[in-house]
């Protein structure tokens, strides 16, 4: 069912070390074929840096890239979550119109690429919509806490703008995949139950708050948590509209230090550290929930 | 047939008056076909007839969980139509049993049986609990309220079904073959609950294969075939003289 195709299982992690196993070959290759040149001592750098200036160790491209995916990830999730639960809802309403709507909204988002969407909504949301919401002009350079919030929780001001066109595209068309997990959730419950809820004088609203959506939820709770994973793998995306993401900083140094391999073997190790504790909490949150009656 | 139904004259006291309802599905099967019916206060009705005999159908259509293509149903003088108000208040004066218990299993048994008294009859928790102790006592598993329905057997699951639906004080309880799904032994426990029901004078209408239970407590029988409405008398003349040959035919197959 969708739970196989959403999970990232113990089967991704072998999938990742065997093509862990064929990179180290491959770089043994590189080696002694093309004399590619390790340096792996450069590496560290763009972790983490001493500044002289302030004279304290701070966070370089890398790590400030993992951030980045973090924050857009983390934002993206939450509206994704409450989105696609609205989206799911319509989508099995009583009302034409709703599911028309959301039906129409979900086949859009899901049969086009990703990357496609990004550029319509970045293009459209960033030059069009964005400034209407007048967010560019609030003046933040004389207020120094509200830009510290703003940095700590989004992006630094000059990149609020596309940080947040970026944001509501990833939580866009993740909306239609949440909506899709939400609505199976939905439909999985036996219509006995339904039933049960009308012969008892229940509304359809008291019925979904009451009965049906308690019990969707349980059985989508490790579908979403999958999802969420592979939203933060999505997230890549944005580096081609230059938002500041780790994958975007990956190919800013590969492009300044010709250090190819080493900057994608460490993005690639920084995202297994995002995704890995992830994956492994939801195969837990499964296990648990499959052990419950 | 249905020609002596029909001469009967219209009683006023009938809680129950289907008046030649008809419902086909989908798949274009016919599931009821011309019925009418007339169920009295206090009348217990044993609905009998083979599998696919539109039997359950027929129960369905009372509360409107299904809708019928022609004709029209009026329980407790109120019309089962397209109006919403009429429909809900339908449900609250029907209260249903279903084959597969359909219990929330995410709810313990106190909460299931309280559900609906706080959502539909907007009583606090006390009172609710309070009234759904009672009916635990009832039907005989008071000890049950904090479980969940999955940790009790079938028949203690039936039971919680029969008192979730009399929590609503219903007028009219129907049973879609209530012990179907039950094993044997617990059939029993089962029958008690409803025969103390139709002892307190509740209207039933019961749809079983269970023929003891039947010729004991119903004041009528029907017996139902392809949709249709083939046979019907007071339950001592049904199993004693039947007078349709496909009434003795089945009578004949499951006694």
């Amino acid at each position: 069912m969708r739970i196989k195709r959403l999970a990232f299982s113990r089967l991704d992690g072998l999938l990742l070390l065997l093509l862990a196993g064929a990179a180290a070959f491959l770089g043994y290759r590189v080696a002694v074929e093309l004399n590619y040149h390790w340096n792996w001592g450069a590496i560290p750098q763009f972790l983490i840096r001493y500044d002289e200036e302030s004279r304290r160790w701070t966070t370089n491209y890398l790590v400030e890239g993992l951030f980045t995916t973090l924050r857009l990830s983390l934002w993206a999730s939450v509206l994704a979550l409450i989105a696609g639960f609205a989206v799911a809802l319509a989508r099995v309403s009583q009302s034409l119109y709703l599911r028309l709507l959301a039906r129409s909204f979900i086949e859009l988002m899901r049969n086009l690429p990703p990357l496609v969407i990004i550029f319509l909504f970045y293009f459209f949301l960033a030059d069009q919509l964005i400034p209407l919401t007048g967010i560019a002009h609030i003046d933040m350079d004389s207020r120094p806490l509200l830009s510290k919030v703003c940095t700590l929780l989004f992006a630094p001001p000059a990149n609020l703008t596309p940080f947040l066109s970026a944001l509501v595209t990833l939580a866009v068309f993740e909306t239609a995949y949440v909506a899709e997990i939400v609505r199976s959730g939905i439909e999985s419950i036996h219509k006995g139950q339904w039933e049960a809820c009308h012969a008892l004088g229940l509304s359809r609203r008291q019925s979904l708050r009451y009965v049906i959506l308690p019990q969707s939820l349980r059985r989508v709770l490790p579908p979403l948590a999958g999802q969420l994973v592979s939203l933060i793998k999505d997230s890549s995306i944005v580096s081609v509209i230059s938002i500041q993401d780790l994958t975007y900083q990956g190919t800013q140094l590969m492009a300044s230090t010709y250090l190819t391999f080493e900057v994608w073997l460490t993005v690639a190790a920084m995202y297994l550290a995002l995704t890995f504790p992830c994956s492994y909490l939801v195969e837990r949150l499964n296990r648990r929930l499959n052990r419950l009656p | 047939m249905t020609a002596e139904v029909k001469q009967t004259p219209p009683r006023e006291a009938a809680v129950v008056q289907v008046r030649d309802i008809s419902k086909t599905f989908a798949g274009g099967v016919l599931a009821l076909d011309h019925i009418s019916l007339e169920v009295d206060k206090g009348e217990v009705l044993v609905i009998i007839g083979p599998s696919g005999s539109g039997k359950s159908t027929l129960l369905r259509c009372l509360n409107g969980l299904e809708a019928i293509d022609s004709g029209s149903i009026v329980i407790n003088g109120i019309p089962l139509d397209k109006n919403e108000a009429n429909r809900l208040a339908i449900r609250r004066e029907v209260g249903m049993v279903f084959q597969s218990f359909n219990l929330f299993p995410h709810l313990s048994v106190l909460e299931n049986i309280n559900l609906a008294q706080q959502l539909v009859q907007k009583k606090s928790l006390a009172e609710a609990t309070a009234a759904t102790q009672t009916l635990l006592a009832k039907v005989g598993i008071p000890d049950k309220a904090g479980r969940l329905p999955d940790e009790l057997s079938g028949g203690q699951q039936q039971r919680v079904a029969i008192a979730r639906a009399l929590a609503l004080k219903p007028k009219i309880m129907l049973f879609d073959e209530a012990t179907s799904a039950l094993d044997p032994e617990m059939i029993g426990e089962v029958l008690d609950v409803m025969r103390n029901l139709a002892a307190e004078g509740m209207t039933m209408l019961v749809v079983t294969h269970e023929m003891g239970f039947a010729r004991e407590v119903s004041d009528r029988v029907l017996f139902m075939e392809e949709g249709r409405l083939v046979e019907e008398a007071p339950s001592d003349l049904f199993f004693s003289q039947p007078r349709e040959t496909r009434t003795r035919e089945f009578l004949s197959q499951i006694l």
